[in-house]
């Protein structure tokens, strides 16, 4: 799909629901919003749309950042930790490594 | 654990994406600017390949063209498909090959084998095997026409919402369950933690955004990515679950298959192309790996199986020794150039896995009987060529 040959107002609407899409739990959905849509939103000259392109995309890229902060914190926990959580730990644990922690 | 019908159904196709006048299509493939502000139908060769588990060219260009122009545009456009296709396919093999390399699970042999191929391998005698892998070639090519001529029929009578419901199912599965148990072993193989929310979101997010990207919309890139880790997936539970000697004869029954399907009139895959002319559709997604040449003056869409991908990356990866997988790739990418090659000279529907796979296995068993005890010969006696 090629976004050039798209209408204006389509671009919108692909990138709302792009945008409203990556509610569900999906941040992944937000970066491509952004990276797909990254030169319609701010290197393209003017139209219409743009402007509100532009909304959704800044916010996908913040939806982004603030859900990269949040598994790279539970993560950094949950390596770090893992071995003294004891039960806990392998309960959560979909791959346990084998040797001694 | 068996593939279902998942290995039919992603790679059923329908329709080329052809029209012998060029309008703009209602495809999703974008092709509004076929006909360009001063109104004349710009010249635009449009090639699509599409199959089932089987590959099937067809080329299609507008009408206004003298014969000298069109025979620069052949074979100007020859050149930029072969290689425009040598990429999704040498993508495929890298990462089944990456994979098989270091992930151990997909090379141990399992007594488990897919429900389409009960006959088991692990006989005494070679008659035994021989027949053996004969009868799951007949069980699994009688499976592939079944579900062909299903799929011919729903086509055929428009029940457009069951086909991509099947599609849907079968994409789930691949792009769920099948990542799931890549992930897993690839944790294992390096020994790595990893927590079930992690991957929890790993998979959704995966499979949520594939899913999006092959049957709605989505950046072309990511499309092409997509379906090429689809092919690679689907290859790696092939070669786990295949026998050996299965596989080589289902891939030689297969071209077959192809050469028939797609060339005789009663063909399924030829009424397939003939029906989507005739009703000028675009074909269903997730089916096609689709390259647009964004360099090309003109651009020149093109859509191919990705079945093709999972057939050629099968023929070069089931082998353990690296001089093998060379020779039986070159073999695959020659195949590969002459079909493009005659699809430019002939312009109809064409069968794509055939020579490939033809030139794919004779140079593989070519190495194995004849180059490699040569080479052998040559080391003992320390003579380099």
């Amino acid at each position: 799909m090629n976004l050039e040959r798209l209408p204006n107002e389509e671009k919108l609407s692909l990138c709302r629901k792009y945008y409203l899409g990556g509610f569900a739990f999906l941040p992944f959905l937000w970066l491509v919003n952004v990276v797909w849509f990254f030169r319609e939103a701010f290197l393209k000259p003017a139209y219409t749309e743009q402007l509100q392109i532009k909304a959704y995309v800044k916010r996908s890229a913040l939806g982004l950042l603030l859900w990269v902060a949040v598994l790279t914190t539970w993560i950094t926990i949950y390596q770090h930790f893992r071995a003294e959580w004891g039960e806990v730990g392998d309960y959560l644990s979909f791959t346990i490594p084998l040797g001694i922690p | 654990m068996n593939a279902s019908d998942s290995d039919e159904d992603i790679y059923n196709e329908r329709s080329a994406l052809v029209r012998s006048e060029s309008p703009a299509l209602p495809s999703y493939i974008p092709d509004s600017d076929l006909t360009p502000p001063n109104g004349t139908p710009t010249k635009r060769l449009k090639v699509s390949f599409r199959s089932e588990s089987l590959q099937c060219f067809v080329p299609t260009r507008p009408a206004a063209l003298t014969p000298s122009e069109e025979e620069e545009l052949t074979l100007k456009y020859g050149a930029k498909h072969v290689i425009m296709l040598f990429i999704p396919v040498t993508l495929c093999m890298v990462v089944v090959v990456a994979t098989i390399k270091s992930v151990s699970f997909y090379t141990e042999k399992t007594d488990q084998q897919l429900i389409y191929t009960p006959f088991t391998e692990n006989t005494s005698s070679v008659g035994r095997r021989l027949l053996n892998s004969v009868l799951n070639t007949i069980i699994m090519i009688s499976v592939i026409v079944v579900m062909t001529i299903f799929l011919v029929v729903l086509y055929k009578y428009r029940c457009y919402k069951f086909i991509h419901g099947w599609l849907i199912l079968s994409s789930l599965m691949l792009l769920f369950w099948f990542s799931f148990m890549y992930l897993g072993e690839v944790f294992k193989t390096y020994n790595l933690a990893m927590d079930y929310p992690t991957v929890g979101v790993i998979i959704w997010n995966f499979g949520a955004v594939g899913m999006i990207c092959i049957h709605w919309k989505g950046p072309l890139q990511l499309q092409q990515a997509y379906l090429i880790l689809i092919s690679a997936l689907m290859a790696l539970v092939f070669i786990k679950y295949l026998p050996e000697w299965s596989a080589w004869v289902i891939l030689g029954a297969i071209s077959v298959y192809d050469l028939v399907a797609v060339l005789s009139p009663k063909g399924p895959l030829r009424m397939l192309v003939e029906t989507a002319q005739e009703r000028n559709e675009p074909i269903f997604p997730a089916l096609i790996y689709s390259c647009e040449c964004v360099h090309c003056s003109r651009s020149a869409p093109i859509n191919n199986g990705s079945a093709a991908c999972l057939m050629f990356v099968i023929v070069s990866s089931d082998q353990n020794r690296l001089f093998r997988l060379r020779t039986g790739s070159s073999g695959c990418f020659v195949g590969l150039c002459l079909t493009l090659l005659l699809l430019a000279i002939f312009k109809k529907a064409l069968p794509a896995l055939p020579i490939s796979i033809t030139f794919g296995l004779v140079f593989y068993f070519s190495t194995d009987f004849l180059v490699q005890p040569f080479m052998d010969n040559l080391a003992a006696h320390q003579f380099y060529i």
